[in-house]
């Protein structure tokens, strides 16, 4: 317990340093939101496009694919507002040796590498998402219930964790190839997949999605719990779980990457 | 000419050594580009499926299907990282050195990319090509490659690459006045991306909406070229488009070239 | 307080051919072999010693450094301070130490100095009052307050080490690595950080191991010196040991009207096929001429020196242990 207040406290002095920071390169960051924006807005606009069209997609309304969509966008940007910084440890961190600042500090490496740095970028996909989630949320027949908002609720974070898990499984590789960009990227673009509904793709696709490289749980499979109602125990229910092991899985890989650290230069 | 060649073979060597040696991290960023490629693919086949009619603006599903890969293929022969190593060395300083080399400042760029992609371009042009073509075959009965038609395509990546890489460099001359180039490359990704099509066909834009953006220089990087691969324009269509690229080409050419001499002057009067 | 025993850290590298085709061919059949960086390491500090810990390049020093700091894992043997081991449990070891790396920076690039030692408190949980005596008297030592409110991408190389020295000291360490703290300094500024050392490790007793290419620092600051060399330990000793086992080297100096002294002295005919560590510079008229006493005594080296040419303002002096260290480096230390 004192560990987790102490981890909030120190967490919450890194974002006053990075907020510090950004006043110094205000431009430069709302450039970047405004881009993230721009990138959710021209997809959008396919989207729209496509539903001049067609009136539904394989049985999906405009509003429901916009709501996965909006759904997939928040785990998404949560992850990539807090823990973004593990990009950089497959890009440069471990290659140049600067990981040793962290190995020689009494806190937790892993933890130390996600707090330091927050990707205010993030904005331009949260904001997206919760503003689509508002926006067609009214327009959707959903039945509420007390049960269903918690468990949507509980559905996010445990989608974050999807991401950031497999962002740290595959960033970790950098302490023994020097550097692990690459690989971040190839299973981080997976993602793409989860933006619209699962049924769209066709049975080997979607097995991959929901059972190796779990993206459709992130947002698909929660959406239909919240859409539709259905199997609460499955659409919630891995989510949790695929987000606490690959999590669980990323920190193991981390540890006996540290150990397997090589630094850099002489 | 031979003086340039042996000026510039060392840039093109270092490009090519570059890709060697990092060529499996190379892999998995094509791996990674190609997904949404795949996830374009299913949303077709979907809208396709879902009652939209066989043919919409002009495209069946295997005409789509063959536009989503070609544009891929074409966005990574026309790509250039210019504007983020301008930016880089802007930011940096660094970019002081190329005054005091006696070579063109675009021109080590240029080389030191082609160097880069000539070797990525053949690993990804020979079976891309090929798998397009396999699916083009199935899909419609019958081999449908034209060679002439490919060869145009080759032209028009050519004058594409030439476009894409001078606005590159104007571009990357941006980060004199923003500091880290990334957010303004996300932006100018999206908008890029949208306005030459490789999001959605032009044609499935509204009519005067299409007439403007096809005038803009973003169609001439990869619409006009896939749209020739395909064999949509031809006769005096072809040479129109073919005519546009090669002016957008020289239009950012002059460009680049005035940004950096207001850069030199820029620097000089700096001191770096 | 300090235990380094049988110390030893291995790598794989992977081997490129040059050129084009070795690129390709490393990707496809990758060759590694085993490096061996540090062979075999023991040593012993005691609490308040400064110990310069020295050797040439390549030898293996920044290995040890960074398996003394937890940053490397080390393949086998042991590194203890006060008991605690980094392997076990990195997090209380590191409280133990303050780390500084010349080459390196820890500090906060983009915002003011001040921000870094915020962190590094609760980083470190510093109580408050703590932090506040702490900080003024780091102020005083290593005179901070002309930069403390400056972004830390603004402050120059001397005062960057200065800040990465108070920050390293925080949380008042029991032991301080200080891995080349002088390099890329002027004179001026390397004495002040010199002087800052010394008064922390007075004041405090802190146990300092210092690397350094710059022996003057070893000089100024050390009681001890570790020397290794190819991973492994070539002298352990205080620096009039290391003087008196290595350093018979004298140096002879005089002025002369000869324009080619060398010539004129050619002192090989003395020396015979001995010559170790010889060598004569001259400037204008100031001669300096280096030799190994042990082959041919000082007084025999002034005699000769006298018969051959016209000198004035004769002396001779004790090498600096920079010119020992040199010569063992040249040698080969491990013979």
């Amino acid at each position: 317990m004192k560990q987790i207040k102490r981890a909030f406290k120190i967490h919450r002095i890194f974002v006053v340093q990075e907020l510090k920071r950004m006043m110094e390169y205000k431009g430069d960051f709302i450039v970047g939101i405004i881009g993230f924006l721009l990138a959710q807005i021209s997809n959008l606009l396919f989207l729209w496009i496509i539903f001049t069209k067609v009136p539904s997609l394989m049985g999906w309304s405009l509003n429901e694919v916009v709501f996965i969509y909006g759904f997939s966008l928040v785990p998404k940007g949560i992850d990539h507002l807090f823990f973004d910084n593990l990009w950089a440890v497959g890009h440069y961190i471990v290659r140049k040796g600067d990981f040793d600042r962290y190995l020689t500090r009494p806190i937790n490496t892993l933890f130390h590498v996600m707090a330091e740095k927050l990707q205010i970028d993030a904005f331009g996909e949260l904001l997206t998402g919760v503003a689509l989630i508002i926006v067609t949320l009214p327009q959707l027949s959903v039945e509420w219930s007390v049960l269903k908002v918690i468990l949507a609720l509980i559905s996010v974070p445990f989608a974050t964790l999807i991401y950031t898990g497999i962002k740290t499984c595959t960033a970790s590789v950098a302490f023994w190839s020097k550097r692990s960009g690459s690989i971040i990227y190839m299973f981080y673009m997976t993602n793409e997949f989860a933006k619209y509904p699962a049924t769209i793709y066709n049975t080997v696709v979607r097995n991959i999605i929901t059972y190796v490289i779990p993206f459709a749980l992130t947002s698909y499979f929660p959406a239909l719990y919240i859409l539709k109602g259905e199997n609460p125990l499955f659409n919630i229910g891995m989510t949790v779980l695929a987000g606490s092991a690959l999590m669980a899985l990323g920190a193991v890989i981390w540890h006996f990457g540290t150990r397997a650290y090589e630094s850099a230069g002489s | 000419m031979r003086r340039a060649a042996k000026i510039y073979f060392p840039f093109i060597n270092a490009g090519m050594q570059e890709v060697a040696t990092y060529r499996v991290n190379w892999i998995f960023y094509i791996l990674g580009n190609v997904m949404s490629c795949f996830v374009s693919y299913f949303i077709w086949k979907a809208v396709y499926s879902s009652g939209g009619g066989e043919n919409l603006e002009g495209f069946t599903l295997p005409d789509m299907i063959v536009y989503i890969f070609l544009m891929f293929l074409t966005s990574t022969i026309i790509g250039s990282d210019a504007s983020y190593v301008v930016g880089e060395e802007v930011r940096d300083g660094s970019i002081v050195m190329r005054l005091i080399k006696p070579v063109s400042y675009n021109g080590t760029f240029l080389f030191q990319e082609l160097g880069n992609k000539l070797l990525t371009e053949i690993m990804l042009l020979v079976p891309l090509v090929v798998g397009v073509e396999a699916v083009r075959a199935a899909l419609m009965g019958g081999i449908q490659f034209n060679p002439l038609s490919f060869l145009i395509y080759l032209v028009s990546c050519v004058l594409a690459y030439l476009i894409n890489f001078f606005f590159n460099i104007c571009f990357g001359f941006l980060a004199f006045v923003v500091k880290y180039l990334w957010g303004a490359n996300l932006m100018k990704a999206c908008v890029v991306g949208f306005l030459s099509g490789t999001i959605i066909p032009l044609a499935f834009l509204p009519k005067p909406l299409e007439a403007v953006f096809l005038l803009l220089p973003f169609a001439s990087l990869n619409y006009t070229p896939v749209m020739i691969y395909i064999g949509r324009y031809s006769g005096l269509t072809l040479l129109y488009y073919l005519g546009l690229q090669l002016f957008w080409a020289l239009a950012f050419w002059g460009l680049s070239k005035f940004l950096w001499r207001v850069s030199v002057k820029h620097l000089t009067v700096q001191g770096g | 307080m300090i235990d380094v025993k049988n110390l030893r850290k291995e790598f794989k590298k992977t081997i490129k051919e040059p050129g084009l085709k070795g690129s390709f061919k490393s990707l496809f059949k990758p060759q590694t072999k085993r490096v061996v960086a540090v062979d075999d390491i023991s040593f012993e500090v005691p609490k308040g010693e400064i110990l310069g810990f020295i050797g040439p390049n390549g030898a293996g020093k920044s290995t040890v450094i960074k398996m003394l700091t937890g940053i490397l894992t080390p393949t086998s043997g042991k590194c203890e301070i006060n008991g605690k081991n980094p392997t076990e449990n990195r997090k209380s070891y590191v409280r133990e130490i303050g780390v500084v790396f010349g080459q390196r920076t820890q500090l906060w690039w983009d915002l003011p100095l001040r921000e870094t030692y915020s962190v590094l408190k609760e980083i470190y949980e510093v109580p408050d009052d703590r932090f506040k005596s702490r900080m003024s008297f780091l102020n005083e030592v290593l005179e901070l307050d002309d930069f403390i409110t400056s972004p830390v991408r603004t402050l120059s190389l001397g005062q960057r080490m200065r800040a990465d020295i108070a920050a390293s000291l925080l949380h008042s360490p029991k032991v301080l690595f200080l891995d080349e703290p002088t390099i890329g300094l002027d004179v001026v500024v390397k004495e002040n950080i010199r002087n800052a050392i010394e008064h922390i490790n007075k004041q405090e007793k802190t146990t300092v191991i210092l690397t350094t290419h710059d022996l003057a620092d070893i000089e100024a600051l050390s009681n001890r010196i570790v020397m290794i060399d190819k991973g492994r330990n070539v002298f352990d000793g205080t620096v009039s040991e290391l003087k008196t086992k290595y350093g018979q080297i004298r140096e002879l100096h005089f002025e002369t009207e000869e324009r080619n002294a060398a010539q004129a002295l050619c002192y090989e005919k003395l020396f015979g096929g001995n010559i170790g560590g010889l060598t004569l510079e001259q400037e204008g008229k100031a001669v300096k001429a280096r030799f190994d006493s042990s082959v041919v005594p000082v007084s025999e080296m002034l005699a000769y020196t006298l018969s051959r040419i016209n000198v004035t303002d004769i002396s001779v002096r004790d090498a600096d242990i920079e010119e020992i260290i040199r010569r063992l480096y040249q040698q080969g230390v491990s013979e």
